[in-house]
């Protein structure tokens, strides 16, 4: 016995969900990227209530990131 | 010999599935690149907090009579790293500050005559007889440093840092 051939449909959402997740991940590092940058301004103006919470805020969004490529695997 | 098709080398073109792998590989890079971020971020926030106030050591800054009241001397401490300014105020008090704006991190300057520090990148205004926020983005008081007179001539004596200021 073979295996049955995906449908069109089938093969298409194959091909999009990665890319839809790889969108949803490349906003993520945009916001990550911002506040990597408010995190240093803060380090600048030796705020350190800033830059703790721009870090959890980080690391939140790094963790979103990851379960959205778990779901891919 | 492989066992990979003549064609296939003469023509390396990828097939829809490898597409797809690429994808999947593509994604994995922006997330070991957003732990990246993270640990980048975290790392600031942990260098941040560690970081100490240098206190530094008592140090001549400047004859008394080269700063007539009403105008200010820029000098350095506690490092050479470390900008700050010493204001005459009006009445003869002696104040001094890092010159270093709590907003951005810009130097503040002492308008003549008066009692206030300005920041000129966003317009920042400081009260020069304690160092606190008259108006303006900055939402912290200036550093600190305690000075005092010891033979006609202006000492730094220790950089207090904002905490001091804010009492």
């Amino acid at each position: 016995m073979t295996a049955p051939l995906p449908t069109p449909r089938g093969r298409r959402r194959e091909r999009d969900v990665p890319v839809a997740v790889g969108v949803f991940v490349a906003v993520l590092l945009a916001l990550q990227m911002f506040l990597l940058t408010v995190g240093l301004d803060a380090f600048l103006a030796d705020d350190d209530a800033l830059a703790w919470t721009t870090a959890g805020f980080s690391v939140l969004l790094a963790a979103g990131s990851i379960g959205f490529y778990r779901y891919l695997r | 010999m492989t066992d990979e098709p003549i064609w296939r080398r003469d023509f390396p073109l990828t097939s829809a599935g490898e597409d797809e792998t690429t994808r999947r590989e593509f994604v994995r890079y922006l997330v070991v690149g957003s732990g990246g971020f993270a640990a980048g971020s975290v790392g600031i926030a942990l260098w941040s907090s560690l970081r100490s106030i240098n206190a530094g050591e008592p140090r001549r800054i400047v004859d008394l009579d080269r700063v007539p009241e009403g105008t200010s001397h820029l000098f350095r401490y506690p490092t050479d790293a470390d900008p700050a300014i010493l204001v005459h105020l009006p009445g003869g008090e002696l104040r001094a500050f890092s010159q270093k704006c709590t907003h951005l991190g810009c130097v503040v300057y002492h308008e003549p005559d008066t009692t206030e520090l300005h920041c000129p990148c966003h317009e920042g205004l400081f009260d020069a007889r304690d160092g606190a926020v008259e108006s303006g983005p900055p939402q912290r008081p200036l550093g600190r440093i305690d000075v005092e007179v010891r033979n006609g001539a202006v000492w730094a004596i220790e950089n207090l840092g904002e905490q001091e200021a804010e009492q």
